[in-house]
């Protein structure tokens, strides 16, 4: 699948919601864990392999995210393989749970379920669609059903 | 650079909401001149949050591209052969091409154009939180409004309890002309067991007579009354108690553990 790798590059030098020095370790089998520059931009995870100069992104839509009872871990997987996850080590709990707080947010579908909610809810309240305002208030991406592909 | 491909072409292909769709003419691709010309290929594009895909057809099963759509804009465009309804997804970044598209018609492109142009999780973002903010705004005003209303009511009826503000603080709110019919209500027969009660029928049946009943027309403010009443109730319980209680022989006080 041929993408627009410039563009991403330059995506991964935008102002980041979330950014760390991080254990990470990728999901490769015998792949182990190294420290990596992570970087949350939008819907991806950047990450940078220093030793490589080099970065690479992971596509945060409908991930699975898992943090480990002792708390300082967290892990991320994908649908069609639950078993390929990437592996997080953070420095404390609260950190941990300020990824996965930030990346469970970090996914367009999170954004567009909330903005249906908050216009919902404020429909509601003042009986004025929110949206009207800003001439998108028809668009299907924003109605409580949507399309399917 | 590497990308999570194979979750990224399980997204495109999966049934998560699709917020375009359409076929297009496309001149990027591999194989293709660095210059667009000739009628473009058409293939099914798939517009899914700030990523757009391009299949093959409707049926594939594996996308052939992806644009990602952030720190992009839209505009109309010429096509290398006329009479296309092109436009161009253009970016800031260097050493990038305008990705050049045409639609099939003027509505398509239109819309297609509009689509893209909204595409981008920041702007998603910027409406999120314009939403939230416009939330908290008229759930904030609410409170205000029905608190102003209850409070200034609720501290000319309970002349032993303190004020614990001043109505005249919230919203202008005038509190003495809403008040005056209820006061002397309140101090006649006023037992200290059955003050609770009378606190509280009092300011139900002021709102009745001001023609405002919870059920008002913002029965949808539901929620906000239910817990606003449920709080109220409980103070107004807790203080009935008190009272109670503080009237009993001193003894069964001391029989607690």
């Amino acid at each position: 699948m041929r993408y627009n790798e410039k563009e991403l590059q330059a995506l991964s030098r935008q102002p980041a919601e979330l950014a760390a020095e991080l254990g990470m370790r990728g999901p490769k089998k015998g792949s182990v864990l190294k420290r990596r520059l992570v970087k949350l931009v939008v819907n991806f995870l950047f990450y940078f392999r220093t030793d490589e100069a080099e970065v690479a992104a992971v596509l945060l839509e409908r991930s699975l995210l898992l943090g480990r009872t002792d708390g300082a871990a967290l892990s991320a997987g994908f649908l069609e393989d639950p078993e390929r996850k990437y592996h997080f080590a953070c420095g404390s709990e609260a950190q941990c749970q300020e990824w996965m707080g930030a990346l469970r947010r970090a996914s367009y579908e999170f954004m567009r379920r909330s903005l249906i909610f908050y216009r919902n809810e404020i429909q509601k309240m003042t009986g004025k669609d929110p949206l009207e305002q800003f001439g998108i208030s028809e668009e299907a991406r924003f109605q409580l059903g949507g399309l399917k592909a | 650079m590497k990308l999570n491909e194979r979750s990224v072409a399980h997204y495109a292909l999966s049934d998560s909401p699709a917020d375009h769709t359409g076929f297009l003419r496309t001149w990027g691709g591999p194989g293709t001149a660095p210059t667009p010309s000739g009628t473009g290929r058409r293939c099914w594009f798939v517009l899914k949050g700030n990523l757009l895909f391009s299949f093959e057809s409707r049926e594939s099963r594996a996308p052939l591209s992806l644009v990602v759509l952030e720190g992009c804009t839209v505009e109309l465009a010429e096509a290398p052969v006329s009479e296309e309804f092109a436009f161009a997804i253009c970016f800031d970044a260097p050493g990038v091409r305008p990705h050049l598209l045409a639609a099939d018609g003027p509505a398509a492109q239109e819309a297609w154009v509009k689509a893209l142009s909204r595409a981008s999780f920041s702007y998603m973002r910027l409406v999120v939180r314009e939403l939230e903010s416009q939330l908290r705004q008229a759930r904030h005003s609410l409170a205000l409004h029905r608190h102003s209303s209850w409070k200034a009511i609720g501290s000319h009826c309970k002349p032993q309890a303190p004020d614990r503000r001043s109505p005249g603080l919230e919203n202008g709110h005038s509190p003495s002309k809403d008040c005056s019919p209820v006061d002397s209500v309140e101090e006649r027969g006023s037992e200290p067991a059955g003050q609770g009660l009378a606190e509280w029928q009092g300011p139900a049946s002021l709102f009745l007579d001001r023609r405002q009943s919870p059920a008002f027309p913002e029965t949808s403010y539901f929620s906000t009354l239910h817990n606003w009443y449920g709080q109220e109730i409980t103070e107004l319980r807790q203080r009935w108690l008190r009272r109670v209680w503080g009237s009993r022989p001193a003894r069964e006080k001391q029989d607690g553990p």
